[in-house]
């Protein structure tokens, strides 16, 4: 990881929003994201150069070490190694570095603490080993990443330029497929 | 009406988190006989050796998925009357119809809430104490 500025990159480039994840095999892509309370994992398989990220809040009021919070993390953590998986990356090589999770407000509840708390432990709960990156903190931070050579850049940004984060997402209520009840 | 202590249940999922929030998930409304595997695989010898009354199964893993496995366990006569829910990752018609197809007793799309499990659970067992 390096704190430089932020490189010119002739590839391609694709921002990661909240909630979202993006995979690839391209060695030509550039994954891109601004954090501020979130946290990104940035995960590859150095022998296939599959890898991809994701860029995940808590829900509301649901810290590392509530039943929801987890339930939510896990769950955007899965879609991402999942997806790397499904691309023909193998579990037991993956490499992950993690951003994000800066404390944006000087409220009682650190919300990107929790983020961060969440992610480092799911990690250590996985047996992904963290190679890099760079959690907590205060104020936002710019990232960049390529998957194929797992190259991280990272830089500080204004609180205008961090978006607000979007309605903290809430696990869903609705679990029928579609128009199919079965019971 | 069963006891949810008495049933006896095999988790399986290849992440390790996901199966501890299903167990603490299924602690929580009262089951206490847990076995678990980390793959589709591992999940049937498991299911052969030591037969449960229900299997929560993620769809998504390697060597055998969930509808892999879900197959395996109604074509062995031993475990065929197994009682099987099948974990999703997203509201999938298809993949849904294709688990009822091949005798899927009920289903649960991540993320889920402690209520939902339960509701699921007793959609196969009835009323659970």
């Amino acid at each position: 990881m390096s704190d430089h500025p932020v490189e010119y990159h002739a590839g391609k480039k694709i921002h990661v929003g909240q909630g979202e994840h993006h995979i690839t095999a391209d060695p030509d892509v550039m994954l891109t994201t601004i954090l501020g309370s979130c946290v990104a994992l940035c995960l590859r398989d150095p022998r296939t150069g599959i890898g991809g990220m994701n860029h995940f809040l808590l829900p509301e009021g649901a810290g590392a070490g509530t039943d929801a919070g987890r339930r939510y993390g896990a769950y955007a953590m899965e879609l991402l190694i999942n997806d790397c998986l499904k691309m023909g990356a193998r579990r037991d090589r993956l490499e992950a570095k993690l951003f994000g999770g800066g404390r944006m407000f000087d409220t009682l509840r650190d919300v990107g603490a929790s983020n961060a708390d969440f992610a480092e432990k799911f990690m250590r709960d996985e047996g992904i080993v963290v190679v890099g990156g760079s959690l907590r903190g205060s104020g936002g931070r710019r990232v960049q990443y390529w998957p194929a050579t797992g190259r991280a850049l990272q830089r500080a940004v204004t609180d205008t330029q961090i978006p607000v984060p979007a309605p903290a997402p809430r696990p869903r209520m609705a679990v029928d497929a579609g128009a199919l009840e079965l019971f | 009406m069963p006891a949810a202590s008495a049933i006896h249940i095999l988790i399986v999922d290849d992440q390790a988190s996901m199966r501890a929030l299903i167990r603490t998930s299924l602690q929580a409304i009262g089951c206490r006989e847990f076995r678990e595997a980390a793959d589709g695989e591992a999940g049937l010898r498991e299911a052969i050796t030591s037969p449960v009354h229900l299997i929560i199964s993620d769809f998504n893993m390697p060597n055998l998925d969930g509808l892999g496995l879900l197959r395996a366990v109604r074509a062995h006569p031993p475990t065929a009357s197994t009682a099987f829910i099948m974990l999703t990752g997203r509201a999938d018609r298809e993949l849904v119809a294709r688990a009822v197809q091949f005798g899927v007793n009920n289903y649960l799309v991540k993320p889920f809430t402690v209520a939902q499990l339960k509701e699921k659970l007793e959609g196969v067992f009835g009323p659970l104490t």
